[in-house]
């Protein structure tokens, strides 16, 4: 006689209950492997943008207020040799939508000369960065945005900026980018998105943020602690940030969706917890007697504490399974990054968040099986057999 | 003659383990809904404020928002031919309000000013008083002649340095002093979250000449529909949409965050109806003599079947009871304040999420269909008891 076989009829015994266990499990796992991914995603996305080494220059005050021109040479400036920094690159907001449709593409204007150094991990062939350096209507799109507009490299598009003076402008598709984290904007050269504004009555160009490419963390850190103070005491005091730290200001105002994740995945895993937890001890005192006999007739106290957990975690693993499978399937044949903006957007199931739940499954089943294991094995053959269930 | 209560109340207490492992996943569950419960009923609070059927915002063609908006003077005296705009019965001005949308970063209260919130800022005349009709400030006001700002209720709360007398920065480069004169309500509405000025002082400390926006209210009974198409006509070249339909289109993007919600609350409230049946199924298990003990003195099989899915209702109340007092207690002890972005406006709207005894209310509704639809099948499993075989049992 198997473990496995004794199992296996264990938990046909009461197939009700191993179902509705199973069901109680799979729920709440299948909403622990969505929370699980946004944070596993969200964590990657931070991993991928410090490895860039790059740090935000925004105006003090608010992001909306644009700095001039003029401030990418002063923080240049900063750095005559150029061992620190790689390169500078103003961007400014466009915000373009395709006329008669509501929804903003995370669209802006940037340095036609240092976009290709800044942001360099977007792959960039030698034609591409010709063609960018070439043609003043270029623009580099996010796979996604591409996506969902049905564009490709070579297309010719108009979008309408939201912004004042809500120029309708024509690009041209260069590239389309597929690097994780950077598949939902769209970036166009600034010069001509200047120019068209000069001739539209709006005569001070400026940038929104300035992107510093740095060449190491000590640079990053050094630099970070200079820019700012250069920049004290005039009328365009900044904020100097690193790329996650920039980000987050704006995951707080979309409500928070990260920090909601890890509380729900708490809650999760503290309910499956108590399901696998209630029905084991059910289980087990259904079968004290029946344990006291496998023990009389020679199984080993190792073996019983064995027989029990092991029911317990294969409850917790085809519960999980039942639960990741299908939420997995589904998050892959719908995937929410069409969403755009969010931070929901960068939900992706990915082979560790899958792992992590099944880990989190794993030990949830032996932590609810140690407490009956145990008992089964300490278990007073003598005095079980002779009680009355 | 029904099983009594204290019957099934004291059953609840004879497996203890089990009952308060229950009544914790129960718990669990229903803090968690009448969190996003409250947050969508905060939220909906304060959008079904801001939307006022006679007021119209007026945008620049194109503009999706305040922020991104701009209306120059010359424009603004457009909307003058509007025929259906509201006078004032006093001095028969048309009620038109010139706005100016500016924002400002402030540090939030919750997290102790680790992270800022893009704070609005509204130029304003006394115009802003008689279209906003429910924005009513709380004592001082501001006066046309000196840097003062008044700050909504929520913003005040909410973000830090708004408090009356303190002086908050503003203009291009934060060399312009307001003072904090007063708070304002807007019975907890978006524009509770915003910080008002004078317009022309709002406009030199900005250095700009024109407008964002405009607000209007339109006479009693006229047409929305009609005034918007008259201003996107060739005379006047603006585009105008009801308040509605503009914070609508703001919290779009909150919405699909509601519906996320409410998938994953629902999958959690299904397992919490899963581990109820579990536990009622082994409840009727372990007292199949107790209940046909029952049957013989003369309780029927209706009777046995209501009793038990009264003791899953018992037991779900009971968890149910436990996740609202969770709730609360997080809500008091953690925090109950939260903010978001518009979709377009990127500032701040803040808000409070309060346990309301409707939303306690709803919860326990909620988990208590829950334990009657758990205890269902194991209720039906305990009237079928075969009496004889049953008693005949070791």
């Amino acid at each position: 006689m198997t473990i496995t076989y004794v199992l296996m009829q264990n938990l046909r015994r009461n197939p009700m209950r191993t179902l509705l266990t199973c069901l109680s499990f799979a729920l709440p796992m299948g909403v622990f492997v969505a929370a699980i991914s946004l944070i596993v995603a969200m964590v990657k996305l931070n991993a991928l943008n410090a490895a860039q080494l790059r740090l935000a220059v925004q105006s003090r005050i608010a992001l909306v207020n644009a700095l001039p021109e003029r401030m990418r040479a002063e923080i240049e400036a900063l750095d005559p040799d150029k061992t620190r920094i790689r390169a500078v690159c103003g961007v400014r907001w466009f915000g373009g939508r395709v006329q008669n449709t509501p929804s903003v593409i995370q669209s802006l204007g940037a340095d036609v000369d240092t976009f290709p150094l800044v942001f360099d991990e977007i792959g960039w062939t030698d034609a591409e960065r010709e063609s960018w350096a070439k043609d003043r209507q270029a623009c580099v799109v996010g796979t996604n945005v591409a996506e969902q507009y049905g564009w490709k490299a070579g297309d010719r598009i108009t979008l309408e900026s939201s912004v004042p003076p809500n120029l309708a402008l024509e690009f041209h598709v260069i590239k389309i980018v597929t690097t994780e984290g950077r598949t939902n904007s769209l970036y166009l050269r600034r010069d001509y998105f200047e120019e068209s504004r000069r001739t539209a009555g709006f005569v001070t160009p400026g940038c929104n943020l300035f992107w510093l490419k740095c060449s190491d963390l000590a640079a990053l850190r050094a630099l970070q602690a200079e820019v700012d103070p250069r920049f004290a005491n005039t009328p365009n005091e900044t904020k100097t940030m690193d790329e996650n730290a920039f980000m987050a200001n704006f995951a707080q105002a979309a409500g928070d969706l990260p920090g909601l994740m890890r509380a729900i995945a708490m809650v999760v895993v503290f309910i499956v917890a108590l399901v696998a937890g209630n029905t084991m001890m059910m289980s087990f005192r259904e079968r004290t007697r029946e344990l006291a006999v496998f023990k009389a007739i020679g199984f080993q106290g190792g073996r019983v504490f064995r027989i029990v957990l092991a029911e317990s975690v294969i409850l917790a693993l085809v519960g999980a399974l039942l639960g990741i499978v299908p939420t997995a399937a589904a998050l892959l044949a719908f995937p929410l990054k069409r969403l755009g903006f969010l931070p929901l957007s960068s939900l992706e199931v990915s082979p560790i968040a899958i792992g992590v739940s099944i880990a989190i499954a794993l030990l949830v089943g032996v932590v609810a099986g140690l407490l009956p294991a145990m008992q089964a094995y300490r278990l007073n053959t003598v005095a079980a057999l002779r009680k009355i269930a | 003659m029904a099983l009594p209560l204290s019957y099934h109340w004291r059953n609840l207490f004879v497996r203890k383990a089990t009952t308060a492992l229950t009544v914790l996943v129960i718990a669990a569950v229903v803090g968690t809904f009448a969190w996003v419960i409250g947050f969508v009923a905060a939220l909906n609070r304060a959008l079904s404020v801001a939307s006022d059927p006679r007021k119209i915002i007026v945008l620049q063609r194109g503009g999706t928002s305040e922020t991104n908006s701009a209306i120059s003077p010359e424009e603004f005296n457009r909307l003058t031919q509007l025929t259906d705009v509201e006078r004032d019965p006093d001095t028969g001005r048309e009620l038109i309000s010139p706005e100016m949308f500016w924002q400002t970063q402030l540090p939030r209260v919750r997290d102790g000013g680790a992270t800022r919130a893009n704070v609005a800022v509204r130029g304003v005349t006394e115009m802003a008083f008689l279209v906003h009709r429910n924005v009513r400030p709380q004592g001082a006001t501001i006066s046309t002649g000196l840097p003062e700002v008044i700050v909504g209720l929520s913003a005040a709360k909410q973000f830090s340095g708004l408090n009356i007398g303190d002086t908050l920065r503003l203009g291009f480069a934060e060399n312009r002093e307001f003072k904090v004169v007063g708070y304002f309500s807007a019975d907890g509405g978006p524009m509770e979250s915003e910080i008002w000025a004078y317009l022309p002082l709002l406009q030199s400390a900005y250095g700009r000449t024109g407008y964002s926006a405009a607000s209007l209210r339109l006479r009693e009974g006229a047409d929305p529909a009609a005034t918007i198409a008259q201003m996107a006509g060739a005379a006047i070249q603006l585009s105008g949409q009801t308040e509605g339909d503009y914070w609508r289109s703001q919290s779009s993007m909150v919405r699909i965050y509601q519906g996320v919600c409410y998938v994953l609350i629902g999958m959690m409230t299904l397992a919490a109806m899963f581990s109820i049946a579990n536990t009622m199924f082994a409840t009727v298990a372990g007292r199949t003599r107790e209940i046909a003990m029952l049957r013989t003195i003369g309780f029927s099989g209706g009777q046995v079947l209501r009793g038990f899915m009264l003791e899953s209702t018992l037991l779900a109340l009971l968890g149910g009871a436990l996740g609202c007092a969770a709730c609360w207690a997080w809500l008091q002890f953690v925090g109950h304040t939260k903010d978001m972005f518009g979709t377009s406006t990127f500032t701040a709207m803040a808000f409070d999420i309060r346990m309301t005894p409707v939303i306690v209310l709803i919860s326990l509704a909620m988990v208590a269909v829950v334990g009657v639809l758990g205890a269902v099948f194991p209720a039906r499993r305990a009237a079928q008891t075969q009496v004889i075989r049953a008693l005949r049992e070791e």
